[in-house]
């Protein structure tokens, strides 16, 4: 990393830690909800910024964790324990699906994805038995570290925290490792990649497996973060808003999705002034983005950095924009 | 002598049009086969349907006398097979050195150690050997995407030669190189394969790269096999220069 | 059997919309790479346009008219230019987002700037039942059928029996080389835009009656036209068509016959069978593997 990278990260990291001992409740609750989901998005990252996939479920599966969490632990099974579960449910459910969808091509999953968010969606409200409906399930407990409670708003923030720094890190390793090499090759040129023996398909599929229960796992901590889950919060709006944070951020950059989620959770405060126009301000904010810079805030940053300091190199990378046939039809 | 590629009766129609008209051919272990042919006589075509990349109509590809049509891309490199681009095939944003520890990574060990294992996979060394080989070293950490054409050919017949294959098929390896890079290119591929042992098969339009290089070459026109022998028997094939001059 | 036939006819009805939804969503596809997520807001979005006609005055017919217009401008015209063109660049995967954002865009702005109410919408023709054979079938499933089944025996004659339409088949199955041939590729491709519209206009008038106008209209017939042409097999025009009437009928059955609370749970397992057993859908074939 270049020392300008190391530095930034240094001033993000303190200001990390040092923010809930300047900031009220709410504010602590704001930012927990960007670790949280950040968590997410950096699941959701992999799929769609290094595979290439676009997946509309993420948000189900965050609610999958979630309720996987708040089921388990009034039985008294351990915090850490139903954290674990959530993850792996969510791994294997991925897999499943991601399975027969990345056979072909045509972007099937994401309409795949689409039609199992809103089967979870369906048996989230209607299974009442299970998941109490639209009634949602309510006090979900905070789990003690050692003995520590974490019940508190800034205990529990730093609880998150920790989470993510060791999730971000467990990313780190594996994008670092010929995995990340393989996900590389089959984002930049996936005929070249099949060529040289990278099997792209179980490749596809464990990016979107493992972004899955990155997922799951955020949503484990969100149960007990919000302590009232219902299914309503987990419909494809939670999806577009994931997809949104990864794009926006920057798809494919390693710190994207932390820039992503913040914007998004601080983009409702910023623009309470369209009062509540601020949907319509946001697809369309997102379109001329596309259409302007796909590459998000960091791939910007990147294109100002790099014409400040005056290289000349090939162009930005844009990510997934491998065009299907060699014509676009213009 | 062992058939290392056997395609017998190929056929590969796209609608109405014939590309490949049961075309059927032996490649024989250690010999270096060209396959030539005018623009448009299904050459191409014949590569992508033997090297997984497509799925031929009908007849079979057998690669060390085991079924392989139809096999992925991925599954024959590790049976051996390995493959260059006509049309540039690199991975431009990552290094050169990068590139070829891609390459070869996919041959060892399994999905866990190269989560688990070292970062290059332990083809880091390979991959030195073979930047030297092709005498690039100093653009080992260069980007792919800035080297300059030749040079990026000569990686690609690097990444190709990586996983050590057996089998290699350069799809128009000359076209676009300028003379000496060419000279350089067509020295290295023999030296690779009079080190190695290894069979290729070569597409090319450069007829005297082909005579150069080849010791068998078949021909190919409108997606028919019309002549076979050595370079120098094609080069005064009358079937073959109409085929060429002719219409 | 009379409730059978009556689903069944109705089923039909709902299907035929359906097929009409899948097949424009086909046709972009085909000729442009372009995957439209914002499809069934495409279909929300006309029946709003008659409605703005008629409170401004005009009577129903001129009101439809207009809105047809209009849909040929904004969901074709402007669409193409102002999504579609500077996108296209960048390849598919942008393009895709940038529908789903759109497809949000135009869903809040029908509920912000119209109504987030269900606004009644006319029908064509007066409701009246008709007894065939002991089973009850309104007068306005068999006007919906007419309709779709005239609107696609139109589109497919001039698909295949017209000169255009056949330079537009041959720009959907090699654009390459149908430049090279002389057909003007780009004005095609707006064909097929403005083709869209005119579809997606139509099912809007044809299904707003029964379901009412409401912003999220979207939602449900947007997913219905993904799985009809998924279903029908993605690269084909008759199989978007197949595919829209099967799950319309299917659809219907499944109303009668399983509770309500998972009634829209049913198209959606349709799409994971098909994907599992048969991802090349009824029709399709089974691509070429390129990657």
């Amino acid at each position: 990393m270049t020392r300008l990278n190391t530095m930034v990260l240094a001033v993000v990291a303190a200001a990390a830690v040092a923010a809930p001992f300047f900031l009220k409740p709410f504010g602590i609750f704001l930012i927990s909800t960007w670790v949280v989901l950040t968590i997410a998005a950096i699941g959701l990252n992999l799929t769609l910024g290094y595979a290439g996939q676009i997946s509309l479920a993420q948000g189900a599966f965050v609610g999958i964790g979630a309720y996987t969490v708040a089921l388990l632990t009034p039985t008294g099974v351990p915090f850490f324990l139903a954290f674990i579960a959530a993850g792996l449910l969510c791994f294997a459910i991925g897999w499943l699906l991601g399975y027969p969808a990345l056979r072909v091509q045509h972007h099937y999953l994401a309409f795949v994805t689409l039609a199992f968010g809103t089967l979870v969606f369906l048996v989230l409200r209607n299974e009442q038995w299970l998941t109490n409906g639209i009634y949602g399930i309510t006090g979900t407990a905070r789990p003690e570290l050692f003995g520590w409670p974490m019940s508190g708003a800034r205990n529990f923030y730093f609880l998150c925290l920790g989470v993510l720094v060791v999730l971000s890190f467990a990313t780190w390793w594996m994008l670092r490792s010929p995995w990340g090499r393989a996900f590389v090759g089959l984002r930049e040129n996936p005929v070249r990649a099949l060529s040289v023996g990278v099997d792209t398909r179980r490749y596809t599929l464990m990016a979107f497996a493992i972004g899955s229960s990155l997922g799951g796992l955020s949503g484990a901590l969100y149960a007990p973060l919000v302590q009232f889950i219902e299914p309503n919060s987990f419909t494809l709006g939670l999806s577009f808003n994931l997809l949104l944070m990864v794009i926006v951020g920057g798809s494919g950059y390693f710190f994207g999705p932390f820039v992503g989620a913040l914007i998004a959770v601080l983009l409702p405060e910023w623009l309470r002034v369209t009062e509540g126009y601020y949907l319509i301000v946001y697809a369309a904010a997102v379109m001329v983005m596309m259409a302007f810079c796909p590459t998000g805030v960091l791939g910007l940053t990147e294109r100002v950095v790099r014409l400040l300091s005056g290289r000349l190199k090939a162009p930005p990378k844009v990510p997934g924009t491998q065009t299907l046939t060699g014509d676009a039809g213009t | 002598m062992t058939a290392v590629l056997e395609v017998s009766n190929l056929r590969k129609t796209f609608g109405g049009i014939v590309a490949v008209d049961d075309v059927s051919f032996e490649v024989r272990a250690g010999e270096i086969l060209g396959i030539i042919g005018p623009n448009g006589s299904g050459k191409s075509t014949l590569f992508n349907c033997v090297l997984g990349q497509l799925q031929p109509s009908a007849g079979e590809v057998r690669i060390n006398d085991r079924l392989s049509t139809g096999m992925r891309p991925c599954d024959l490199n590790r049976l051996g097979v390995s493959r260059t681009f006509q049309l540039l095939q690199v991975f431009p944003q990552l290094s050169v050195h990068d590139n070829l520890v891609l390459a070869g990574q996919e041959h060892r060990g399994s999905m866990a150690s190269r989560l688990f294992g070292r970062g290059d996979a332990g083809v880091g060394d390979a991959a030195q050997r073979m930047i030297e080989f092709f005498r690039l070293s100093h653009l080992t950490n260069e980007p792919a995407g800035a080297l300059s054409y030749g040079q990026q050919k000569l990686l690609d017949a690097a990444m190709a030669f990586m996983a050590g294959p057996r089998l290699v098929l350069l799809d128009e390896p000359a076209g676009g190189v300028n003379l000496t890079m060419l000279g350089h290119l067509r020295e290295r591929l023999h030296a690779y394969h009079t080190e190695r042992g290894a069979t290729f098969v070569v597409i090319e339009h450069q007829m005297e790269f082909v005579m150069a290089l080849c010791t068998r070459v078949l021909v190919l026109a409108e997606g028919r096999l019309i002549a076979e022998g050595t370079p120098q028997d094609i080069r005064n094939n009358p079937i073959v220069i109409e085929a060429y001059l002719g219409r | 059997m009379a409730s059978f036939i009556q689903l069944l006819v109705s089923g039909l009805a709902t299907g035929a919309i359906y097929a009409l939804i899948a097949v424009g969503f086909t046709l972009l596809w085909q000729t442009s790479q372009t995957i439209n997520f914002a499809q069934g807001e495409f279909v929300m979005l006309p029946a709003f346009f008659v409605l703005a006609a008629m409170n401004a005055g005009a009577p129903f017919w001129l009101a439809a008219l207009i809105g047809i217009a209009l849909s040929i401008v904004v969901l074709g015209i402007l669409f193409k230019i102002i999504v579609v063109d500077p996108m296209l660049k960048y390849g598919v995967l942008p393009l895709v987002i940038s529908t789903i954002a759109l497809s949000l865009f135009l869903k809040e702005s029908v509920k912000d700037f119209y109504s987030s109410q269900a606004q009644p919408f006319p029908t064509l023709v007066p409701a009246i039942d008709i007894r065939v054979f002991e089973a009850v079938i309104s007068t306005q499933s068999l006007v919906v059928l007419a309709v779709a089944i005239a609107t696609v025996v139109a589109l497919n004659l001039l698909l295949n029996k017209t000169r255009l339409g056949r330079q537009m088949q041959a720009t959907a199955q090699n654009a390459t080389l149908a430049r090279i041939l002389g057909v003007p590729v780009r004005r095609m491709v707006l064909y097929t835009f403005l083709i869209n519209a005119v579809l997606v206009a139509i099912a809007s008038i044809l299904v707003s009656p029964i379901y009412l106008a409401k912003f999220t209209n979207g939602e449900t017939l947007g997913m219905a036209a993904f799985i009809a042409a998924i279903i029908g097999g993605f690269n084909q025009v008759r199989g978007a068509i197949l595919g829209g009437v099967i799950l319309g009928v299917l659809d219907n059955l499944s109303a009668a016959y399983i509770s309500s609370q998972y009634r829209g749970a049913f198209p959606l397992i349709i799409l994971i069978i098909v994907i599992l057993l048969r991802p090349q859908g009824l029709l399709g074939r089974v691509e070429e593997r390129s990657v």
